[in-house]
């Protein structure tokens, strides 16, 4: 049986430094109390005292030469803590300016101090030398699969082979008969994580792409989960491909499904309209001499119908990706009148269906503005179709356009039923239908929630003022295009970096609006 | 470069004889291809000076088969794409699809009189 050393003993570095010290420390303390006393004796006895300046003055000079010696006296038992103070800091390797003593100096010999400053100097160099790093990485290695293992993040490591050669727990990959594993996701965008390696191995060095809302099983299937990936590409690198996939599924999932359901149910409610307003555009051509009045107005009501129908699909269509953040605007340079055009024959036989007076009064001196085709002619579009239904029959409606500041406003007045003040706050609601419009006019009530939507992702702003009875003014504004032009060539034709970048307020919102 | 023929890839019956009617009275020579292997086919073996490309199609999806057009090099060059839709893409792509189209059109909002003007307009640019 082994039997351990009784710890009785001092440590040795005690043993050689501490007696030492202690025996200096008390014999430097009490030899200067001894000559200080002596001092003031021999004043006493030797002095004479009837020469009081004499006296004052050689006391005055004892005091002053035991203050010099206590000080020289303190900083010599000081010294040995200071340099075990320097020392631990250089161990705990914490940055200072500070070098290490010489120890070959006599003062640390004579000390004993020696030994022991150089024991904790090692202790530093030995946490750099090369074989405690190593012993320090093999022991991070082998804890970090199981700490990549914990999070829900995928990582997954492709060589140049293009086989996986790490993925953790949270990966989608699966294990083929062979062995191999494989990265299972779905890409239904343009380019595959395949496809951009093959571009990344011949054109470039190094590389990265980001792919968002990437599932690795079709809808409905078990555990489907919804990705944003981000992959980096270092060519000749040892692990050439990082995938590093973030799991959205909660975020994503519930929409993902209305996104799905929204999209289908409108292209299936799309095709017949094409049919009903491809034909109804043909046959009113065809038909024209052989109708009488009353058959072409009611033929305009089909059209108008099956327009409308059309431009409610829209409405939904933009509002379901405005909820998602996914409406996008892309801003080009064009006049108001450019914007009307598009729409110009579709609200002229509105209006004229339902005896409404329109009347579009764009001056040609008005500059150009920032803004998406289709969207705010969508806009204009639900305006003047709401000013047609809520005013009455006979009634006018004015659509006019001013420069205010960097922006150009676009007003659309009419003279029907107006609302009142408590209507106003919820007009831009999802699903709000105005207090009289109930039962008496047809719509979603999605119409201004998104016409709202569309103006603020322009940077510009909606309004409304009403006078119950007398009727209302929509307005909105819309950049003038040479105000932003830098901005948007800057962001290129996608417009998102301009948008972001602009600052103060002008485009407010915009974070609400891109996902 | 004028346009004279026509391939309309679209699988829907009663919209692809609408286009094919008003193709045919406008005085353009038309061929119909309802499913997206047949289109593709079609689209290869024939010089059409213009084609009209459903998305949803069975078979083969009109991205698969503008990919394969005009994914790596453009195949058709003397040929112009109008991508005719009804379904509400994402906007990547959409874009995308833009890029390797002449024109890009919601079926719903697009009549045949209006179609045959954008015809038009591709003829004379």
């Amino acid at each position: 049986m082994e039997v351990k050393e009784k710890p009785n003993q001092r440590p040795q570095f005690l043993r050689t430094f501490w007696p030492l010290y202690k025996k200096r420390v008390v014999g430097l303390v009490l030899g200067l109390q001894v000559v200080a006393g002596l001092s003031i004796v021999l004043l006493y006895l030797s002095v004479d005292r009837q020469d009081p300046y004499l006296s004052w003055g050689l006391l005055s000079a004892i005091l002053i030469g035991q203050l010099v010696a206590t000080y020289v006296v303190t900083l010599a038992i000081l010294r040995p803590l200071h340099d075990l103070s320097r020392a631990l800091v250089h161990v705990s390797g914490e940055l200072s300016s500070d070098t290490p003593p010489s120890l070959n100096d006599d003062y640390y010999k004579n000390s004993n101090l020696r030994p022991l400053l150089q024991q904790i100097y090692e202790l530093a160099s030995k946490e750099g030398s090369d074989d405690s790093k190593a012993a320090t990485q093999s022991n991070s290695a082998a804890s970090l699969p199981a700490a990549l293992n914990t999070t829900s993040t995928g990582l997954v490591l492709i060589n140049a082979e293009g086989q996986v050669v790490f993925a953790n727990k949270a990966a989608p990959v699966s294990v083929a008969p062979g062995g191999d594993s494989k990265l299972e996701l779905i890409f239904d965008v343009d380019q595959p994580l395949e496809e951009w390696l093959v571009e990344c191995r011949t054109h470039d060095i190094h590389a990265e792409k980001t792919w968002k809302r990437i599932a690795n099983k079709l809808p409905g299937e078990d555990s489907r989960r919804i990705f944003d990936v981000f992959a980096s590409y270092e060519k000749g690198s040892e692990a050439e491909v990082v995938v590093t996939l973030f799991d959205r599924t909660l975020d994503y999932s519930p929409e993902e499904e209305d996104l799905d359901f929204i999209a289908f149910a409108a292209h299936e409610l799309r095709g017949p309209i094409t049919v009903i307003r491809g034909y109804l555009d043909g046959l009113n051509d065809e038909l024209a001499s052989a109708m009488n009045s009353e058959q072409k107005e009611l033929f305009n009501r089909l059209i108008i119908s099956a327009n409308r129908l059309s431009g409610y699909i829209n409405n939904i269509l933009n509002a379901s990706r405005y909820d998602r953040r996914h409406l996008q605007v892309h801003l080009s340079e064009l006049t108001l009148t450019d914007i009307y055009e598009t729409i110009a024959d579709d609200m002229q036989l509105r209006a004229k269906a339902q005896r409404r007076l329109l009347a579009v009064n764009f001056p040609p001196s008005l500059p150009t503005v920032a803004a998406d085709l289709n969207s705010i002619s969508e806009v204009l579009g639900n305006l003047i179709d709401n000013a047609v239904k809520y005013s009455n029959d006979g009634g006018s409606i004015e659509v006019d356009a001013t420069v205010s500041g960097d922006f150009v406003e676009v007003s659309v007045t009419d003279h029907g039923i107006g609302m009142p003040a408590n209507v106003i706050g919820n007009l831009f609601h999802k699903f709000y239908r105005s207090h009289r419009s109930r039962e008496t006019v047809a719509g979603t009530g999605i119409g201004l929630y998104i016409s709202k939507a569309i103006v603020e992702s322009h940077g510009g702003k909606m309004n409304v003022r009403s006078v119950e009875g007398h009727g209302s003014t929509f307005t909105f504004s819309l950049p003038i295009y040479a105000t932003v032009a830098d901005k948007i060539n800057k962001g290129g034709a996608n417009n998102q970096e301009f948008l972001e970048q602009s600052s103060s307020g002008w485009i407010r919102n915009h974070g609400a609006i891109r996902g | 470069m004028a346009i004279n023929s026509i391939l309309v890839i679209e699988d829907d019956r009663f919209i692809g004889e609408m286009y094919v009617r008003s193709l045919q009275r406008a005085g353009y020579t038309v061929d119909w291809m309802v499913d997206g292997n047949d289109g593709l086919i079609a689209a290869r073996n024939k010089p059409y000076d213009c084609i009209l490309l459903d998305l949803m199609l069975p078979e083969k999806r009109g991205g698969e088969i503008l990919q394969v057009l005009r994914g790596q090099q453009d195949l058709i060059p003397n040929t112009k794409v109008i991508v005719l839709t009804n379904f509400d893409q994402d906007e990547h792509s959409r874009l995308a699809m833009e890029h390797n189209a002449e024109a890009y059109l919601i079926k719903a909002e697009i009549t045949p009189k209006k179609l045959l003007s954008v015809i038009e307009k591709l003829s004379a640019s």
